[in-house]
């Protein structure tokens, strides 16, 4: 996102509810308008303001993007997951990657569903550190980065084909299951009026 | 010994037929006027009317015009009649009917005390329509191999209560665990003796005792709903088989049941009645939720379709497959630790270079081996002069007793070699698994073998005294843990009859999940270690093989199969924990 005009936030992004967002969001524009009565004219002054608004309202689109992809994930609702993401979007999900919309799809109905990915998110969670969470979003609001600190649920399949692993397998049984502390870090694009994923990566832990 | 009546084929063999939706609809036309029953009826309804509201499903409206018949509205439509039949349990009245000229109909429990009511809307002819909506959303073609399965009961539950003209009753029955773990004899009014076993909390196991004859234990999707602390409901549906349904009141205070059974059996002839039974409880075993998980949320219940899954293979595909696909413990690489084989324990290495000949009684196999390392050995038949090389793997089950295995001659069908030899007693068991059997070509088939080693060093064997046959596990429950992890690869064995065992695949909160049933077999080699064997029939083929250590509470064993990918002889190697055990030993002819 080099050289897009942005303004920067930190605040509890990912699981929390609108209601604080709006608070936020209201303080900031608060503390500015006291700050900036002196010295703008009051048509710059509602400009300002509108643009506030705007993006707090950008802000809670991206919000309901996320929310939507942590819920499909956790709830395997892995063909609607596709449609959360651009057409030329890329995924890696600690090291499970793939790239474009028809890739991505790929992805959740094969290696999700059939549990041949080496390792799956099952679940997210915010974790102490989402207070450091961080949503950018560009001046004309077509694109947007954001920091997510969250904890995931890491399962690694049964990599077996014999009849207990199968059985297992359509029970949604994992080999193994573990919680582990990382960062989403996903940039988004604004596309016919809707906010699609553009990227989404979780490092490798 | 048992005297009971065997069937030529169990149920796993037979060949269920086909039916059209119009031979069902033929079928089912005498359940119109209800069900028969050996226990008189209950006329407890009669004259008495009914308004059942559910929870998402539909509003029954009931007027029992007499003890047979009664007349019912679904959602204010226009009434129709129909013959039904209704059994008594204290406050529970458990009613069936059929709704005339459809392959569809009710089944009641209705709480006369409490007024809640659970509702099973039994259908026949609808497993087509599920899997073409499921293969929709899948996107996938829906898959009929082993047809449309018309026969297949399915049900709808519906949990609500009897209107009575106040406020709603905010209760409900709830789906449970509360039996899960428990088994139970039946004797019915008609009979009919049956062993259930509530290992699950979505499926069941059950021995057929007067119908089939108690070799086999077979396994169901089920379902079980709490009425409260001593009475349940529980229904099962003979997927795979002959689609049979059954659904019982239980009652644990007096050991009671009032059933409903309704389907074809195997003659495609229709069973639709009521019964009543005493019961004996067999036992209740572990279970492994954690405390507080009541399973009343249990999720959506699978079922479990080895026939549809099982991969057939033609004659010339087997053939390739064991001829040229055949694998053994990674051809001398080492057969790793996945799949069953997460816990192997140490190889043993130490008869690299040692000879040893295995003797089989009665005309069995004699077989002379030269390990020639701790992965390869040279085997041939005792008088021929050709010696052929093979992959093994050994362990140590016991102290001295060893088990390895080998693939046999490269031909077709093609056999392996297991060996537990005994160098405390000189006695040794050969286990011989061959690929084929009468009904699938990728099917494994077992033979024993009993008899003594020869060995440098090796104590003289008895002359009479041999490793043999044992009924000592029937009723055991015990978890198998094959892969380290949380929760790793895991599932409990059910050594239900001498000649049968059930796997219950655990889900993923710890309670029971789906499973299926395969014959087993049983050799005694010591006191508390057996070596036990199953092939898993008509679901696939594999053939597997563990010599059980009831002190270490650990196995050693290998697994021999054939498939698309070709043939594998591999090592089984799993932690156990008892899980409990079932008095049934006299309900099978077993002395006591």
């Amino acid at each position: 996102m080099s050289g897009m005009r942005a303004r920067s936030t930190r605040r509890e992004f990912f699981a929390k509810g609108g209601a604080i967002l709006g608070a936020g969001v209201a303080s900031a524009v608060g503390v500015s308008s006291a700050v900036a009565a002196g010295t703008r004219s009051g048509e710059e002054e509602l400009m300002r303001l509108r643009r506030e608004l705007d993006h707090a309202k950008e802000r809670e689109a991206i919000r309901g993007v996320h929310l939507a992809f942590a819920a499909q994930i956790e709830s395997r609702s892995y063909d609607a997951l596709a449609e959360l993401f651009d057409e030329g979007a890329m995924v890696n999900l600690s090291g499970v990657s793939a790239t474009g919309k028809a890739g991505i799809r790929r992805l959740f109905a094969e290696q999700y569903r059939e549990q041949t990915a080496a390792v799956l998110h099952c679940a997210y969670r915010p974790n102490a550190r989402q207070s450091e969470d961080a949503v950018t979003i560009a001046d004309d609001c077509t694109q947007a980065t954001a920091i997510l600190h969250v904890d995931v649920q890491l399962g690694v399949p049964l990599q077996d084909d014999c009849t207990a692993a199968q059985m297992a397998r359509l029970q949604g049984q994992l080999a193994d299951c573990r919680w582990e502390s990382g960062r989403l870090e996903a940039r988004y694009v604004k596309s016919a009026g809707e906010w699609k994923i553009a990227s989404l990566i979780y490092p490798a832990g | 010994m048992s005297m009971r009546k065997y069937q030529r084929l169990q149920m796993h063999r037979i060949p269920y037929t086909d039916l059209t939706e119009a031979q069902m609809s033929e079928a089912l036309r005498p359940t119109a006027s209800g069900p028969v029953s050996r226990s008189a009826l209950s006329n407890v309804l009669a004259g008495r009317q009914l308004r059942i509201v559910t929870d998402g499903g539909p509003v029954l409206e009931y007027r029992f015009r007499n003890a047979r018949e009664l007349e019912l509205a679904e959602n204010g439509g226009r009434p129709i009649r129909a013959g039904y039949g209704a059994l008594e349990d204290r406050s529970l009245v458990l009613v069936s009917h059929m709704i005339p000229g459809t392959q569809r109909g009710y089944k009641l429990i209705v709480d006369q005390h409490t007024g809640l009511a659970t509702v099973f809307e039994v259908y026949f002819s609808g497993y087509a329509p599920q899997e073409i909506a499921a293969a929709r959303e899948a996107g996938r073609e829906p898959q009929f191999r082993n047809g449309r399965r018309n026969r297949e009961a399915q049900r709808r539950i519906w949990f609500g209560y009897v209107d009575r003209g106040g406020p709603a009753p905010t209760a409900r029955h709830t789906y449970t665990n509360r039996l899960e773990g428990k088994g139970i004899y039946w004797k019915q009014d008609d009979d009919i003796e049956i062993l259930e076993f509530y290992l699950s909390i979505i499926y069941s196991n059950f021995i057929e005792l007067t119908r089939f004859g108690g070799e086999l234990t077979v396994c169901a999707p089920s379902d079980y709903i709490m009425v409260n602390d001593h009475q349940f409901i529980y229904s099962r549906i003979e997927c795979e088989f002959s689609g049979i349904f059954t659904l019982q009141v239980i009652d644990l205070f007096d050991m009671t049941e009032r059933g409903v059974r309704l389907g074809l059996n195997e003659k495609d002839e229709l069973e639709y009645s009521m019964y009543t039974g005493r019961g004996e409880i067999t036992g209740q075993i572990a279970t492994f939720e954690v405390f507080g998980n009541n399973g009343e949320t249990r999720g959506p219940r699978r079922v479990y379709r080895p026939l549809e899954t099982f991969e057939v293979m033609t004659d010339e595909q087997v053939r390739d497959a064991v001829l040229n696909k055949a694998h053994a413990f990674g051809d001398g690489k080492g057969s790793g630790a996945q799949g069953m084989g997460g816990y192997k324990s140490e190889l043993v290495t130490h008869f690299a270079g040692r000879k040893l000949t295995v003797r089989m009684d009665d005309g069995g196999p004699v077989i002379e081996y030269e390990f020639v390392d701790a992965r390869k050995l040279r085997w041939r038949y005792e008088g021929d002069s050709h010696w052929r090389e093979a992959w093994y793997e050994m362990y140590e089950p016991d102290d001295r007793l060893y088990f390895f295995a080998h693939l046999l001659d490269a031909e077709f069908p093609r056999s392996c070699a297991m060996v537990a030899f005994d160098m405390k007693n000189g006695l040794a068991t050969l286990v011989k698994g061959t690929t084929g059997s009468p009904f699938r070509n990728n099917e494994t088939t077992v033979k024993y073998y009993f008899g003594v080693l020869e060995m440098e060093g090796a104590p003289t064997p008895p002359t009479y005294l041999r490793h043999g046959w044992t009924d000592e596990m029937v009723g055991e429950c015990v978890t198998w843990n094959y892969q380290p992890g949380n929760p790793g690869l895991t599932s409990m064995h059910f050594y239900a009859t001498p000649s049968a065992y059930s796997w219950i695949i655990f889900q993923p909160d710890g309670s029971g999940g789906m499973q299926w049933s395969s014959p087993g077999w049983y050799a005694k080699l010591r006191d508390g270690v057996y070596l036990m064997s199953w092939i898993e029939e008509a679901c696939n083929g594999t053939l597997g093989v563990i010599c059980f250590n009831q002190r270490t509470m650990h196995d050693a064993g290998f697994g021999y199969h054939v498939g698309s990918r070709g043939l594998s002889l591999s090592v089984i190697g799993a932690r156990a924990r008892h899980a409990g055990r079932f008095e049934i030993r006299k309900y099978l002819g077993l002395k006591v």
